[in-house]
């Protein structure tokens, strides 16, 4: 076969030389476009910033700007003075409707550039035969047509069909999550371009061998392509917190917008001109629009967003950081998210004994018992029996961590001896080889003849690894003890049980042998000859079992029960064998030590798997070819009645499955992957997570993170940040509702008892804008009150981010207080200059007459327009002022929802204090410091600053009384209704 | 998918309204909606308890007598009688009509200047008819009861007095025009420097007198204000100091404060005049923010039919 193929790859490379000039390869390339997947379809920037403009609670400002314009003109043609206070008004809030507009648009910039970074790898280059020589070029440049040689470790640059091969091996798991290698030919074996051999697809790589082949399918027409363009069929779903956001953006534009109205209503029947009423209108609105907050959790979950990436959680989708706090089903790969990914040795066998060695990542030396002598015999053989090397250059390195060149058993039986023996090449150079067998798969063992290291001792030693069964066969002693024994049927079945009992713990088992050439029969000058194999293969001594696994991260057990109690389902997702899956399974505690599958139930009872009841079994495996055959019900029945799941032999398509399947069950679900058709699964799920190191472009595209060390462990931290981020969020937006009520009020009094206006429409913004964002932002830094990941992941239809009682408690209970203190305030400044409580009340139509400049206080002094208008202005003024004392008040409360303050600890977060002094530091500046001529803040007395103290200490008494009563009487009346 | 959880929402929107299987009125039951109601009864009543308490102390620390800061409303403005939207008096001299809220306006302001209403000796104190010293009348309290009272009287106004003319030469299309010193409580206007003077208020001078000037607003009218004339305590175009200082509502509960009229004789119609009227005072100053403090400027549109 070889020859022929090879004299058809000649005279198909003539054709081509002859017929493919560049000129031709332009032409088809300017055809076909580009060989490279179109990324998905971008947003157009534009739009992006567009829907910044109008989302959220922009579209009510921009209402509100409408308004103060359209009473401009009216004002303006009838003359009024005051008509450009609305004009200005309409800028200011256009201005901050473009503004925060400007800064969302900014941030999710931003973290979509990290992500672009990725995918700016460096080019792929492609040797390509054309005008009759062969050039690098870049795979994009490719074209249907071009021959391309490939070599092992070599990405394919397109799908190829194949035309010379020399021993080609690809690796497909990327396409179908086969993991093992798959060899190439030039034999078209299938009617399937999946499953045909000589084929080889864009995006898998040639693992070793060359090959050569003709370009059939190039960009989003290869096989890879099509996948992709399924992957954005799939529709992104919205993620939890935008789903709240939207709640809670709903409930405050619904209160704005149903007061408004109310009042607007009220307003016209008492009498106010319509034009009033529209300017009333615009200051409720402006009033009860948080317009700082949008901004302030964008912060907040950037801010978790770098957190999280300095615990290699790469957050993409800024929105995902939260809905990782709220899964409740993490689906995850096994291999290199759960294990190391490598061979290491966990079991040895010898002297009819099994030993366990270290797994972990860190080994440097192992501690069982190594003074037999079989164990020095052993060690001999898996140092000698192994074509493994270090890559030179490495000794400064951990051993676990040198790169090795050789195959992943062979590695891991290096690394092993090299931990345990030291300097593994010195050994072999001392035992030199004189003659060698690799591995094949007809033999299935390996072998090698070496001189040995006692210059005495001039005797060949033969050393053979291999399948422990094939290995045993060519044995008639058993090394016991240093001794050699007859291997009798007792030994034998020894050595079966020990096979059957590692291998049951899926792994992969080697058995080792050795035999002494007698000197007499091989001397030192012995030419040995592998092909005619003139020395013995048979009667071997055998010296023991090395059973070998890729062995689990040792965070991962720990990040299992962590999630175990956090109420969150961890599935495990493999492509490998459901043994081995199972094992690793039970080693990180995906199944625990004490829950037994289907099988394990009817192994242990001895009755036929059908008899058992499937309600007792907590754990199933299930295997990919069930799944295939399983309906839609039965896959939902599996992810209910099981506590502990493991699917092994899924094919990556089967994976998008199980995600709907748990997406049916109301689940938050998380899934990790790696491979290019992991892609709809990622996609599908509520927080897809790539892996950083194994996983494709693709994959990284489809997901909404990225896990930097490809560590479940690494899920887990972000889990509990995303949780935090919840429950800050709540006490951020539980803070910023509070004083809206407080800013709400005095437009409500003054419409109805006719006060002079007691806060101004900017001087609302000043608070909003001004002195709560750092607080607002602050808050993000708290600690958890308890340990969060203690606690059931949080139900989305029951536990909102802004539930009623967040709402109630800080409209109606905080908000309200916060309002008296104000009015306190503000009275008291009034009453100072001459205006006592009674005189205020239904004085507003004079008051704001300008023809009345003999106004009359409560002493008899009399006030023209300006003088009042200043007064005015001071009182909004001392407003201001407590309110943001009060916010102080608000802000510490706000520390915790449960715990008291004292408890939390009032100096844990420093953040929150840098919030109180920057909000006393505004405030200070926008009174004292920026008091331009029209600057409606004039300071007045610093005694104002104190006279809502002691309502921010009421505050701050009944929040503890509060939480108090919660934690005395949970599950109370007053437990159900004031805790948010 | 979706179709189906906007129909179930639908339906749990109504539910949540009214909720017959649990009796449930917006998610609640009548017992819950009364113990809620009722904590807010309690709360809110606390909390207005709490108001009310701390603006009780509050005005504690106020004296009924005098207020605790007057940086606001010092220095006085300077104010017109009859009160006009946008500062404008416009009227047609032969339409009576058209002037009878300023002259009603007049004759209710003055009603308290007359005679017989300046009759008690207890609060009423004859302070002379010529501008003279300031009056002090001890300390801002009610010990010594209350205080007493210059008389202003109202002749002095002549024919803006309205005793011999009602209509305040309105009729005539020589509208009078009142001009007064905003009340503040302890102020004591000084009288101003000569040097600052115009010539027709130096003309004038007495050391206990605020004068008062009317001119034209600007000086391309200057020829159109005609005569103005001046009435005041004693034929004095201004405000006497024995009228000050003003010890408030509630210890001189029917103080006068000192007028001037101002009638012009001679303005021209069919157009608008802009006049400005100064009060002059080494502590009466004007701010550009505020235009009537210390002045007033008032547009006269007289039409002749």
């Amino acid at each position: 076969g070889k020859s022929r193929s090879e004299k058809l790859h000649l005279k198909q490379r003539q054709i081509f030389i002859s017929e493919f000039p560049d000129a031709r390869a332009a032409e088809i390339l300017a055809r076909d476009g580009p060989n490279a997947l179109t990324p998905p379809k971008a947003t157009p920037e534009i739009v992006k910033f567009l829907k910044q403009m109008i989302g959220g609670f922009s579209i009510l400002l921009w209402i509100g700007a409408a308004f103060s314009w359209i009473s401009f003109g009216i004002q303006l043609a009838q003359g009024v003075d005051s008509a450009f206070d609305n004009l200005y008004l309409g800028v200011v809030l256009a201005l901050v409707v473009i503004l925060t507009g400007i800064f969302a648009y900014y941030q999710e910039a931003k973290s979509t550039n990290i992500m672009a970074s990725f995918s700016k790898m460096i080019p792929q280059q492609a040797l390509v035969l054309r005008d009759a020589e062969k050039k690098e070029l870049p795979a994009d440049q490719l074209v249907v047509g071009d021959i391309v040689e490939i070599k092992g470790g070599d990405r394919i640059p397109a799908d190829i069909r194949l035309i010379f091969t020399q021993g080609c091996k690809v690796d497909n798991s990327s396409l179908t999550g086969e993991s093992e290698p798959q060899s190439r030919s030039c034999d078209f074996t299938h009617e399937n371009p999946l499953e045909t051999r000589n084929i080889a697809f864009y995006s898998t790589t040639c693992v070793e061998g060359t090959a050569t082949g003709i370009v059939i399918n190039t960009g989003d027409r290869t096989i890879i392509g099509r996948i992709a363009s399924l992957a954005s069929g799939v529709g992104n779903e919205k993620t939890p917190i935008a789903i709240e956001i939207e709640h809670f953006v709903y409930l405050v534009a619904g209160v704005a917008i149903s007061i408004g109205v109310l009042f607007f209503i009220i307003s016209v029947s008492m009498r106010y001109k319509i034009l009033d009423s529209i300017i009333f209108l615009i200051g409720i609105i402006v009033a009860n629009v948080p317009e700082g907050l949008l901004a302030t959790v964008t912060v907040s979950l950037s801010l978790t967003a770098k957190r999280m990436a300095k615990k290699n959680c790469l957050v993409k989708n800024l929105e995902a950081v939260e809905t990782l706090g709220s899964t409740s089903i993490i689906c995850s790969d096994k291999t290199g998210t759960l294990t190391q990914n490598r061979m290491t040795v966990a079991h040895l066998w010898f002297d009819n004994q099994i030993y366990s060695a270290d797994t972990s990542e860190d080994q440097t030396t192992q501690s069982f018992d190594q003074s037999s002598p079989s164990w020095a015999a052993l060690s001999k053989i898996v140092t000698l029996c192994n074509r493994a090397e270090f890559r030179p250059g490495q000794e400064n390195l951990p051993i676990m961590k040198r790169v090795v060149v050789g195959d992943a058993s062979e590695t891991a039986l290096l690394k092993f001896s090299e931990v345990i023996l030291g300097d593994v090449m010195n050994i072999r150079a001392q035992n030199k080889k004189v003659a060698e067998i690799p591995f094949n798969s007809t033999n299935k063992f390996q072998l090698s003849i070496h001189e040995t290291d006692d210059p005495h001792d001039k005797r060949f030693l033969l050393v053979m690894k291999g399948a422990p069964e094939r290995i045993l066969e060519r044995c008639s002693t058993i090394m016991i003890n240093g001794k050699e024994e007859p291997l009798d049927s007792e030994k034998a079945e020894a050595f079966q049980t020990a096979y059957m009992e590692l291998g049951g713990m899926g792994e992969r088992v080697l058995g080792f042998c050795h035999l002494y050439l007698p000197e007499n029969e091989f001397p030192e000058t012995f030419q040995f000859d592998t092909d005619s194999m003139n020395f013995p293969t048979s009667n071997l001594c055998f010296v023991g079992l090395l059973s070998m696994i890729d062995p689990p991260r040792s965070t991962v057990p720990d990040a299992v029960s962590k999630c175990r109690s956090a109420g969150i389902k961890v599935i495990m997702v493999t492509g490998d064998h459901p043994i081995t899956a199972k094992a690793i399974a039970k080693s990180v505690g995906i199944i625990s030590a004490t829950s037994e599958t289907v099988e394990d139930i009817a192994k242990r009872l001895n009755i036929p798997v059908e008899q058992v009841n499937r309600r007792e079994a907590t754990a199933a495996v299930v295997n990919g070819m069930e799944l295939k055959e399983m309906s839609a019900e039965q896959l939902d029945e599996i992810l209910r009645e099981h506590a502990e799941i493991v699917f092994a032999r899924t094919s990556p398509q089967q994976k998008l499955i199980i995600v709907e399947g748990c997406q049916r069950q109301g689940a938050v679900v998380a899934v990790t992957g790696d491979g290019v058709n992991d892609s709809p699964a990622l996609k599908k799920a509520d927080i897809g997570i790539a892996m950083g190191i194994a996983g494709s472009d693709a994959a990284k595209n489809a997901a909404d993170m990225v896990l930097l060390d490809d560590n479940f462990a690494s899920i887990v931290t972000g889990v509990e940040e995303g949780r935090l981020i919840f429950d800050n969020l709540k006490k951020t937006i539980a803070y910023t509702l509070t004083k809206n009520i407080a800013e709400l009020c005095p437009f409500l009094i003054y419409i109805i008892a006719s006060i002079p206006m007691p806060i101004g429409t900017i001087t609302i913004l000043f608070i909003d804008l001004g002195t709560d964002i750092i607080p607002s932002v602050a808050l993000a830094y708290e600690k958890a009150e308890s340990d969060i990941m203690n606690r059931r992941p949080r139900n989305k239809r029951r536990d909102r981010l802004v539930n009623e009682q967040l709402a109630v408690y800080s409209y109606l209970q905080i908000g309200i207080m916060q309002s008296v203190g104000a009015f306190v305030t503000y009275f008291t400044v009034y009453a100072e200059q001459g205006f006592l409580p009674s005189t205020l009340l239904g004085v507003r139509v004079d008051w704001e007459s300008n023809a009345i400049n003999d106004f009359e206080d409560s002493y008899g002094q009399q006030w023209t327009k300006y003088q009042r208008t200043y007064l005015q202005w001071t009182g909004y003024t001392a407003f201001f002022v407590s309110i943001t004392i009060q916010q102080v008040a608000d802000l510490i409360i706000r520390k915790t929802r449960r715990n008291s303050i004292f408890r939390q600890g009032l100096f844990r977060n420093k953040v929150i204090w840098v919030g109180i002094f920057s909000q006393i530091g505004i405030a200070l500046i926008l009174t004292y410091v920026l008091v331009p001529p029209s600057f409606p803040c004039p300071p007045r007395g610093f005694q104002y600053w104190f006279v809502a103290v002691p309502f921010a200490i009421l505050i701050w008494v009944y929040d503890e009384i509060r939480k108090l009563l919660i934690r005395r009487y949970p599950g109370s009346w007053w437990d159900k209704n004031m805790y948010y | 998918m979706a179709r189906g959880k906007a129909k179930d929402g639908d339906g749990n929107w109504k539910k949540f309204i009214w909720n017959s299987e649990k009796k449930e009125l917006l998610g609640r039951t009548g017992g819950s909606w009364f113990k809620i109601l009722l904590f807010y009864v309690i709360f809110y009543g606390c909390l207005a308890g709490i108001f009310i308490g701390t603006i009780q102390v509050m005005l504690l620390t106020v004296s009924e007598f005098e207020p605790k800061y007057q940086d606001r409303v010092a220095p006085p403005g300077l104010t017109q009688v009859p009160q006009v939207q946008k500062t404008e008096i416009a009227f047609t001299a032969s339409d009576p009509k058209s002037y009878e809220p300023y002259v009603k306006n007049l004759e209710k302001f003055l009603r308290d200047y007359s005679a017989e209403q300046q009759t008690e000796n207890i609060v009423f104190q004859d302070c002379g008819d010529t501008p003279s010293e300031y009056k002090e009348r001890g300390p801002y309290n009610d010990i010594q009861g209350q205080k007493k009272v210059c008389k202003f009287k109202r002749e002095w106004l002549e024919n803006c007095s309205g005793l011999n003319d009602p209509y305040f030469g309105y009729k005539d299309g020589k509208p009078c025009i009142l001009v007064k010193l905003n009340r503040i409580i302890g102020f004591k206007p000084q009288a101003p420097v000569n040097e600052s003077l115009p010539p027709e208020v130096m003309a004038k001078y007495n050391p206990n007198l605020i004068p008062v000037h009317c001119f034209a607003k600007r000086e391309e009218d200057a020829d159109k204000i005609g005569t103005v004339e001046y009435y005041g305590m004693g034929g004095y175009p201004g405000f006497g100091l024995q009228y000050y200082p003003y010890y408030g509502k509630l210890l001189q509960p029917r103080y006068l404060q000192p007028l001037v009229a101002v009638q012009f004789t001679n303005l021209t119609y069919d157009m608008e005049v802009r006049v400005e009227c100064k009060a002059y005072g080494q502590n009466i100053v004007y701010s550009d923010k505020d235009r009537f403090q210390g002045r007033f400027d008032i547009k006269f549109d007289i039409k002749s039919s």
